[in-house]
């Protein structure tokens, strides 16, 4: 076994090819400081025709009310939960790789980090639009559901886990945001201090809060950094947790389970890599970083997905068996209606897709082929889709009393919105790529300077 | 922001509104009816022409002849208060008493009238529904000529002077023509040269009344007494549904079905055998039900009728024929034979004359008149006239054709009926809607509705109803009997008495004085006394005499009962809409919406098979076939029902109207009655030797429930006479009773009061009436045929069916199902912004103001009762100054994105908590009631207060019987389910709940 290999297993090589600090500057901040190219108009001329379309239906929603969507008694909920849930699952691989991650020290994060994080943040804003646009009153529900000081003399229900949603996500949108703004300060000030036009300048001046790097701002950042990190850990936990409990704490079959909370930070975690692989793939081609993105990393996030799918397959499994197990004859139909009744396509999609094809990850080629390995992530992408489908809709349409029970057909305008809000996060990430460093380059400077030290000291 | 205006109260507003309008016009309403005031000279000179232009909202619109409040004593209005008016429901095919409640002037809901002899304060769903065809802008508003408006004076010069110079005339009316109409029909033909009168109507009873005439000598009708019968056979009459006097029927047919847990011993309930083509309301409540074509009933009577008088060789040979069990057959002879003088037997109006003859003759062999069969010498409505004479009169030509209220353009049997028309010179139509039929005719005069007229009615010896109007004509109109009226006095020669009549209500008056005999000796202050205790309490209704059951001539039954239907091959019946009847109310939102009772279909109509017939046919759900009979063909969705007896094809009434009115133009179905046969066929309702064939594609057919298994679910129990005899809480092996286990003390509701609901599902027949007394009291919408296909009806309480059983001839499960208000409401505990609560005394609270809509509580409903407004459905109807006025002005009219669902009429519980505080007494037991109950035929309702241990509520919670839909799930329901006991013949008890469900 060379020497090289036993480098490379013991610390996957982040770098690829002679990166230096100033290529590396240079790499980062090019997207930022030369006109957008061809590739990046045409992208976000397709993501904001997309987000216009997004617009529309949400105006024609507000305006014309719920009636333009497919939603129904029984089927209460559609495709807005499912999205919301989908686009806060996709955020989470972003506090795990910038929070969790950080605080075990795994140094190949840095790589992705900024990335995820801006995905966080993009698609907690995206899941906020879902819940608001649902509700039937959203000009009354945008601040009925805030505990603020009023005279109506009413309070919010503190039962409700719509109510414990309000604090979870807001909370893990605040802190996303913070927590993504101060790991950009060092580099907001590197733009600053390369800006060339003073209007430039001054913008990331501005953003930048004054960055000076003296020590004691980096003793400051540091603390701060590793303060978030801590605070953003437990979020990671339970903000899906929470967004489970909106099921969980429920009396319809199929949601009552005391599974969720494990099985929807597993599957959002499952889901927010696969997301973070399939951006990144596109970003590092299209902004030509593969010698700071590298192989190592999407394989290390390949096998955190095929971890995570062999946990929500098990949760699959579980659910299944404690229906049966339980004895319950109303959860025992829901999970055989699940697999077996209108909406078995559904559910066959989800296990295929989130089952099924990860396991083709354990391939060390398909992980580290950008071929063999996108089909995958994009079908776990599509896989995690349906699996809130399968959970909104399957236990909805037929519940208790057969008598209720009916048949949940999506509208042109469900289908916009889950379109359009795809084209919301692209446009954000796309304006992300192109004013902002795509990549933490303080840190990654901190790692190529250790890696040229280990390679002066071991030769 | 804008989308917030629907949030104001609105009817509050509304109310004001009016309320101030009234108010200057208070007092004028005491005019004696006799002297002309100079104000009303004015008024009548004026016209109801500039009636319109008063505007509709602006003020109190009193009808211009004193009405009579049912209040006892000096008649005074409070602003916002109601006064209850009794009248009769005339518009229908039975006249019910109505008690109209009115705020500030304004008819707002329909009650039965407690003091009828008929209905006894019940209703059925069209009747509730009349508020809202009252105030539907869709109405016709003024008389035109050539489609051009008219005044009613020119309109009249215009009909006088035809009739004047006219050598022949036709007036065509409806059957239902109370006897004082009657009367003046008489007379108006009598002023007319050659002057013809025909009746025409699709749904009546002809042959059956033809056949009785025949054999028993006279005119008349065998009243069934189902309360006085132990086993009952229903030869394809829907006596629960549409045949006959349904809401006596139910009431009666229920009173033979209760038990009670003190006796449970000795429990004897009446047993119900039905045979039937279609599927129906009866059937679905039947015991034993056999699935049998309409051509065999005559045969099975006549089998039945040997087999009673002791040869029952046929018996088996005819159920091996049919595909019927002669064990069943043979069960029901036994039963039939050992229940003489106690057993029943009725056959279907639309079944030809020979099988009512051999049904007369069962009877007879039964003991059955005079027992369970009473005469009624009275015949609620006209014959109908033979469609091929009225054909022959207009093809002979016809100078002045006059068609009171009836629509032949749309539904003459197996013929277009236009080219008929535009052979008369003149043609006259009057009509509440302008419909296909005024459409075509030269001068289309608006009638008034039936709450705008005066009219009485005579269904029974005895009873004599009175319809008094309780608001004046909202539009230009006039009832129909009025312009015959005025018609009549014209060509009346100078010195009759026709002349002296000022007005219909002035003759319908005297009419009503000449026929209350003893009154009309004692002079005119006893007449006047006569007349306003009539207005009162709406009608005259004393115990007539029995009259005799005239006796049955044998050979002439016996003769008759030979005529078969000829043909074979696949059979059609037609049936009468559940809800649109014959159409006539094909413009009423609520009836359009309301779910079938057997199939719950809405806003369509289909042709109904079974499983069989439509695998023979090739053809599965929605898709279309073209059915055919003689030359006409029409084109329709399949439904596959399962009960329908095989190579049956039924077909409703109703649907595939054209004109008169936007509701009726989004609903689905087809016209059927181009196949219909003609009234001097030996069954009109009936066509045999149909083809049928698949047609080009197909469509849905929306239904409001499309899932009739219970999955072996305990949502509905039920047990079998011999299971409850042995033991009255059968139930309780049945029940799935949850551990309660809970980590927080139980609210104690023991101060003050436990609002609770109980249900007998033993009483409830599933025909619908309290969905639309709910619509009607709480302000429901219609949300339209797209939406009820997508799931987003709005009704507060619906009756759930569930079958069991055989697939082809299953046992039917009804449970009316609304809000159960659980004292741990699933629904409460999840809703973010406190929009749902829970009372003190028990309800469950839906606050719409607070309400953000986030479906989470209806999602979490495990009845699924909780209803979302995912469209502005009242838009129109708020906005409209006609339909806004039929607002309950004490129930909030919800907007957009708000939840709603059953509140257990809490306006009605407010005020009746607030009616006993001002009178300082405790709230009586029964003195409250939901709209629901109220309606409900066969009284299955009961609604009132747990913690007066007296009440009935209490005692029907701590019947035996009682049982709760997913009390397993420990959400604690107000609402009790008294388990339906059935009475099948012992020797077939076929399985029950028990083990169905293991």
């Amino acid at each position: 076994m060379s020497v090289d290999t036993i480098a490379s297993l013991a610390a996957p090589s982040l770098f690829v090819g002679d990166v230096t600090l100033r290529t590396l500057d240079d790499d980062i901040y090019r997207p930022m400081e030369s006109f957008p190219t061809m590739r990046w108009w045409m992208a976000i001329a397709v993501t904001g025709t997309m987000a216009a379309i997004f617009m529309v239906c949400a105006a024609i929603t507000v305006v014309r009310g719920l009636g333009t969507w497919g939603i129904n008694i029984p089927v209460g909920w559609g495709f807005a939960i499912v999205n919301f849930v989908f686009w806060i699952g996709i955020g989470h691989a972003g506090t795990l790789i910038s929070a969790i991650l950080f605080l075990f020290r795994q140094r190949w994060r840095t790589g992705i980090a900024r990335f995820a994080e801006a995905m966080t943040v993009f698609a907690v804003i995206v899941a906020l639009q879902f819940p608001l646009l649902h509700t039937g009153r959203p000009w009354l529900a945008m601040f009925w559901l805030v505990p603020y000081p009023n005279g109506q003399g009413i309070y919010q229900n503190f039962r409700s886990p719509l109510e414990w949603d309000v604090f979870a996500v807001s909370t893990y949108g605040l802190v996303s945001v913070m927590f993504w703004f101060t790991g950009l300060l060092p580099d907001l000030a590197t733009a600053r201090d390369r800006a060339v036009h003073p209007f430039r300048k001054l913008v990331y001046g501005v953003l930048s809060l004054g960055w000076k790097g003296s020590n004691r701002a980096w003793s400051h950042y540091e603390k701060a950094y590793l303060l978030f990190a801590g605070l953003s850990t437990p979020l990671v936990l339970s903000v899906h947790s929470i967004v489970s409990f909106d099921f969980a704490v429920s009396v319809v079959p199929g949601w009552h389970t005391t599974i969720f909370p494990p099985y929807f930070v597993a599957g959002a975690i499952f889901s927010g890599f696969a997301m973070v692989a399939t951006l990144i793939i596109i970003l590092r081609r299209m902004f030509r970083l593969k010698h700071l993105i590298t192989d190592n990393h999407l394989e290390l996030m390949n096998k955190i997905i095929v971890a995570t799918s062999l946990m929500v397959g098990y949760a699959y499994a579980i659910e299944v068996f404690i229906a049966w197990y339980g004895g319950v004859a109303y959860e025992r139909f829901a999970f055989m209606n699940r697999a077996f009744g209108p909406y078995a396509w559904a559910y066959w999609i989800m296990v295929t897709c989130n089952v099924f094809v990860p396991q083709l990850l354990w391939f060390k080629k398909v992980r580290r082929t950008v071929l063999l390995m996108y089909p995958v992530v994009i079908l776990v992408n599509v896989g995690m889709w349906f699996e809130r489908f399968v959970i909104v809709v399957t236990s909805l349409h037929r519940d208790f009393l057969p008598s209720s029970w009916g048949y949940y057909t999506p509208t042109i305008i469900d289908v916009g919105l889950l379109v359009g809000s795809f084209g919301v996060f692209l446009t954000l990430m796309l304006l992300f790529c192109r004013f902002l460093p795509t990549m933490a380059v303080a840190e990654l400077k901190v790692i190529l300077s250790e890696k040229q030290h280990d390679v002066a000291r071991h030769g | 922001m804008n989308l917030e205006s629907v949030e104001k109260n609105h009817s509050r507003e509304m109310m004001l509104r009016l309320k101030a309008a009234a108010l200057p016009s208070h007092g004028e309403n005491p005019t004696p009816p006799d002297e002309m005031t100079r104000r009303d000279a004015i008024r009548v000179l004026m016209g109801a022409s500039s009636a319109l232009a008063l505007g509709l909202s602006g003020c109190e619109r009193k009808p211009k002849r004193q009405i009579i409040s049912r209040v006892a004593g000096p008649e005074y209005q409070t602003p916002g208060k109601a006064l209850y008016y009794s009248s009769t429901w005339t518009e229908g095919p039975y006249p019910y008493g109505l008690m109209i409640k009115t705020v500030d002037g304004r008819p707002i809901k329909i009650e039965g009238n407690p003091d009828h002899a008929i209905n006894r304060g019940t209703t059925s769903a069209p009747m509730q529904a009349a508020v809202l065809s009252l105030y539907d802008p869709d109405r016709s508003r003024a008389p035109s000529h050539n489609g051009r408006t008219t005044p009613w004076d020119g309109a009249d010069r215009l009909v006088i002077e035809a009739l004047r110079s006219a050598s022949s005339v036709v007036l065509m009316t409806r059957s239902n023509l109370g006897p004082t109409e009657r009367e003046l029909v008489l007379k108006f033909i009598s002023s007319t040269r050659n002057g013809r009168h025909f009746v025409h109507e699709v749904v009546h009873d002809g042959p059956r009344l033809a056949s009785w005439e025949k054999i028993y000598g006279k005119k008349g009708e065998a009243l069934p007494r189902f309360d006085r019968a132990a086993v009952i056979l229903s030869l394809d009459s829907d006596f629960l549904g549409t045949d006959g006097a349904v809401l006596e029927n139910i009431r009666l047919f229920t009173d033979g079905r209760q038990v009670s847990d003190a006796d449970h011993r000795r429990a004897e309930i009446s047993r119900l055998y039905v045979a039937d083509g279609a599927m129906t309301v009866t059937g679905s409540n039947a015991d034993h039900r056999i699935r049998l074509k309409p051509s065999a009933m005559g045969r099975l009577a006549r089998v039945l009728l040997r087999a009673v008088e002791g040869d029952a060789k046929e018996v088996n040979a005819f159920a091996s024929e049919a595909g019927v069990s002669s064990a069943l057959l043979s069960a029901i002879t036994e039963d039939l034979r050992s229940h003489r003088g106690n057993a029943l037997v009725v056959a279907g109006p639309h079944l030809p004359e020979g099988v009512h003859a051999a049904v007369a003759m069962l009877n007879d062999a039964l003991q059955a008149p005079g027992k369970t069969l009473d005469w009624n010498p009275v015949l609620p409505n006209l014959s109908v006239s033979d469609p091929a004479d009225v054909e022959a009169a207009f093809e002979r030509g016809v100078d002045v054709a006059i068609l009171l209220d009836t629509n032949p353009v749309y539904d003459w049997p197996g013929k277009d009926f236009t080219p008929l028309l535009s052979k008369a010179r003149l043609t006259v139509g009057h009509s509440l809607y302008l419909d296909e039929t005024l459409a075509a005719c030269e001068l289309a005069l608006p009638s008034s509705h039936n709450l705008e007229s005066w009219n009485d009615a005579e269904p029974r010896g005895g009873v004599m109803s009175i319809c008094q109007p309780v608001i004046a004509p909202l539009f230009d109109t006039r009832q129909s009997a009025e312009s015959l009226l005025v018609w009549t006095k014209a060509l009346s020669a100078e010195g009759d008495a026709m002349r002296n009549f000022e007005d219909w209500h002035n003759y319908l008056q005297r009419r009503w004085g000449e026929r209350m005999a003893g009154a009309a000796d004692g002079g005119e202050a006893e007449r006047r006394q006569s007349w306003e205790d009539a207005l009162r309490t709406g009608g005259s209704f004393v115990t007539a005499p029995p009259v005799p059951f005239p006796k049955l001539d044998r050979a002439a039954a016996e003769a008759m009962s030979q005529a078969e239907p000829q043909g074979s091959g696949l059979e059609a019946v037609f049936l009468p809409h559940h809800a649109l009847h014959d159409g006539r109310f094909a413009n009423n939102g609520w009836l359009q919406e309301l779910p079938d009772p057997v199939s719950k279909v809405v806003w369509d109509n289909a042709a109904s098979v079974s499983m069989q017939t439509a695998q023979r046919l090739g053809v599965a759900e929605g898709d279309r076939v073209a059915i055919r009979v003689g030359e006409h063909s029409v084109e329709l969705p399949v439904l596959v029902q399962p009960g329908m007896a095989d190579d049956v094809v039924a077909l409703t009434l109703g649907h595939g109207r054209t004109a008169g009115g936007r509701t009726l133009e989004q609903a689905g179905g087809a016209n059927v009655s181009r196949i219909l046969g003609r009234s001097s066929q030996i069954a009109p309702r009936l066509a045999i030797g149909l083809q049928v064939t698949k047609g080009r594609g197909s469509q849905q057919v929306v239904r409001t429930q499309t899932e009739f298994s219970m999955h072996g679910r305990p949502i509905v129990l039920d047990g079998n006479l011999s299971e409850y005899r042995e033991d009255a809480g059968f139930v309780e092996h049945k029940r799935h009773r949850p551990e309660p286990v809970t980590m927080f003390p139980p609210y104690d509701y023991s101060k003050g009061h436990k609002w609770a609901m109980a249900i007998d599902l033993g009483s409830c027949v599933g025909c619908n009436a309290c969905v639309t007394a709910c619509q009607a009291e709480n302000n429901i919408p219609i949300v339209g045929r797209k939406q009820c296909a997508n799931g987003r009806e709005m009704h507060w309480i619906r009756i759930d069916r569930y079958l069991d059983g055989d697939t082809e001839n299953p046992l039917v499960h009804q449970q009316p199902m609304l809000c159960q208000h659980c004292d741990n409401a699933p629904c409460e505990s999840v809703c973010p912004v406190n929009a749902t609560t829970h009372s003190p005394e028990g309800l469950n609270e839906m606050v719409y103001n607070r309400c953000v809509g986030t479906r989470y509580c209806s999602n979490n409903c495990p009845y699924k009762v909780r209803r979302f407004n995912f469209s502005r459905y009242h838009e129109v109807q708020m906005h409209d100054p006609v339909q806004e006025l039929v607002f309950n002005p004490q129930v909030t009219v919800r907007g957009i994105g708000v939840m709603e669902k059953c509140t257990f009429c809490i306006q009605r519980i407010n005020e009746g908590k607030f009616l006993a505080k001002n009178q300082g007494k405790a709230v009586e037991d029964g003195g409250i009631r939901t709209a629901c109950q109220q309606a409900c035929p066969a009284q299955a309702i009961t609604f009132g207060d747990l913690n007066d241990a007296k009440s009935k509520i209490a005692k029907m919670h701590a019947a035996k019987r009682a049982f709760f839909v997913l009390e397993e799930y420990n959400v604690k329901p107000n609402v009790a389910y008294l388990a339906r006991v059935r009475n099948p013949h012992p020797a077939l008890a076929g399985p029950t709940t028990e083990s169905r469900h293991g």
